[in-house]
């Protein structure tokens, strides 16, 4: 019974905190799928976005206003347009120039260029982080994060805590990769990105600007990132280096799901989350990355095209 | 309508075209056509802007291309039916022409221009919501020209529109685009590699050799040339 109630529980952390996950993933592969891009700055972006959820908190005194319940989420979503805005630059200004329709005459499409030049950025945003942030570790102050549900079952032989900071989050993240879903499949623009990500020479014949198309990809990619790194900063504390730890995190999640597979990204993250927590229950913690890369390279291993991924989805 | 003098274009070092010079008028059907690699490709990109021009010029219903960017050039009524058709292939047959319709003149028109190109390729109205990539090749390639025309072009440039087709498949796409340029008035410069039935469609041509035209005039004319006759026309 003890043994069942320590999985449950650790299946219930594990699926919230994945959702979170989730989320980051589906923001990493939206720019992989439409730009082919691998963007080593995208857990230091998630860093600056958990930064601006934070001051965006303290400076608005969301606190007072809204409570420290209802606050963290809306800093949370608050730090979306301020990173969309950063992510839309930083295309425009810097990746543009190694991706999308300039590629034609660089190396290897452009491939080693954009290796260095994301993990240029990725320097520059934690050491830029450093100096603005500090070191000392912050996080945004939320009652609900110590707050839990209590679940019955087997008429209270079987306890579960559901922490409510982390059940609003998750159903956020889930609201949120609903909406984009939704944007890319039914939206002329959502379409327009997808027309783009499969080819851009035809999309330049379409009349499609595809520059354009790849400044909103990335402006979008970055924000929805920050929002999940927002939600987890009511209860992570965090310091500039916070993207180390999650980049990891993203891009088993987005192999996991078939690289470019938005809906996929997500089950990625969501079942790196389970994993993450379930091994918590056979190994020490110190181990339990270990068992996400164990389980990674067995996928990798088995379905190269990531557990949801087709074979064939891109020729 | 589209007037291209004295072109220069290539990749990076090497030179392709070197000193086109080639007019399409207002309702013409214009063919092009030459051995593999003389530059014809290139010569329909530098039209698009997905290939740079080095020197000469090309102007379009009065404007000059220099200025205007690539992805800006469809908006301007040309439409560019790419070599090897060149589709949106995780995107359906619809998605593909909704994509056609980006244009403000595609998205005005867009009932108008739908229910022409099922008139011309009923199949499409049949595989509507199949993902384009898993479509036959001369599917793949109707969607192309029916994604083309879904822009309402003022011009339909097509390149190779029979590459890799049935002889049966082939005739059936040439003949729709006759209709197309008699029914819809539409003015067309076609590149192709079957050159007789390029000529028969056309009222003009030219031939490109090497980044140069070797030769141009009316379709009577062209069949009549020996030159042409022996190199392209096996006679
Ligand atoms: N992307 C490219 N980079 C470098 N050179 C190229 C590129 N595309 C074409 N070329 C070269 O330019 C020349 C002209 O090519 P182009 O594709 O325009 O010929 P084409 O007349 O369309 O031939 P085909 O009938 O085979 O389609 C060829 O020598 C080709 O090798
Ligand atoms: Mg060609």
């Amino acid at each position: 019974m003890l043994q069942l109630e320590g999985f449950l529980q650790a299946l219930n952390a594990g699926l919230l905190l994945g959702a979170h996950y989730g989320l980051m993933c589906v923001g990493l592969s939206l720019i992989f799928g439409v730009m082919r891009v691998i963007n080593f700055a995208h857990g230091d972006f998630m860093m600056v976005g958990m930064y601006a959820a934070f001051h965006i908190f303290t400076l608005l005194g969301l606190g007072a206003l809204l409570g420290e319940g209802a606050g963290p989420y809306v800093a949370a979503l608050l730090a979306a347009p301020v990173l969309f805005v950063l992510g839309y630059l930083a295309q425009r200004f810097l990746v543009s120039r190694v991706t999308g329709t300039r590629v034609g005459n660089l190396e290897g499409e452009g491939h080693y260029a954009q290796l260095i030049l994301t993990l240029g950025l990725s320097l520059i945003l934690q050491s830029g982080g450093q100096i603005l942030f500090g070191s000392v570790p912050v996080s945004v102050p939320s009652e609900l994060s110590s707050e839990a549900w209590e679940l019955e079952f087997a008429g209270g032989a079987l306890v579960v805590f559901v922490n409510q900071a982390r059940a609003w989050g998750a159903v956020v993240a889930v609201a949120i990769v609903t909406l984009l879903v939704l944007l890319i499949t039914r939206s002329r623009t959502g379409k327009s990105l997808r027309a783009a990500a499969d080819n851009v020479q035809a999309a330049l014949y379409m009349g499609i600007d595809v520059d354009r198309a790849h400044r909103l990809t990335f402006g979008l990619g970055v924000a929805i990132t920050a929002v999940a790194g927002g939600l987890l900063a009511s209860s992570y504390p965090f310091t500039p280096y916070v993207g180390l730890e999650f980049v990891i995190i993203m891009y088993a999640g987005v192999v996991l799901g078939g690289l470019g597979s938005t809906v996929g990204a997500f089950w990625g993250g969501l079942l790196i989350g389970v994993i993450q927590q379930c091994s918590a229950l056979l190994l020490p913690t110190q181990l339990q990355n270990t068992a996400i890369f164990a389980v990674f390279l067995l996928v990798v291993f088995l379905r190269p095209q990531g557990l949801l991924g087709r074979v064939s989805e891109r020729t | 309508m589209l007037e291209i003098e004295e072109l220069h274009a290539g990749y990076g070092g090497t030179p392709v075209l070197k000193g086109v010079s080639l007019r399409v008028g207002q309702g013409e059907f214009v063919a092009v056509v030459g051995p593999n690699g003389a530059g014809k490709t290139t010569l329909f990109k530098a039209i698009s802007g997905t290939v740079a021009t080095r020197s000469g010029r090309i102007r379009f219903q009065g404007t000059d291309l220099a200025a205007v960017p690539a992805s800006r050039r469809a908006h301007l009524g040309i439409a560019h039916v790419p070599e090897g058709r060149q589709l949106f292939p995780s995107l359906t047959v619809m998605e593909n022409l909704e994509m056609g319709a980006s244009t403000e003149a595609g998205r005005r028109d867009w009932a108008r221009n739908l229910d022409r190109v099922l008139a011309w390729f009923p199949i499409l109205a049949e595989r509507r919501s199949q993902l384009a990539g898993t479509l036959s090749g001369g599917q793949q390639q109707m969607v192309a020209v029916a994604r083309g025309l879904a822009s309402s072009p003022h011009l339909l440039m097509l390149d190779e529109p029979s590459m890799g087709l049935a002889p049966a498949v082939a005739e059936f796409i040439f003949e729709r685009l006759a209709e197309i340029h008699r029914e819809a008035g539409l003015t067309i410069l076609l590149v192709e590699q079957r050159v007789a039935e390029a000529l028969e469609s056309a009222d003009r041509g030219y031939v490109l050799e090497a980044g140069r035209i070797a030769l141009e005039g009316t379709h009577a004319e062209l069949r009549r040339d020996d030159r042409v006759r022996q190199a392209y026309l096996g006679m």
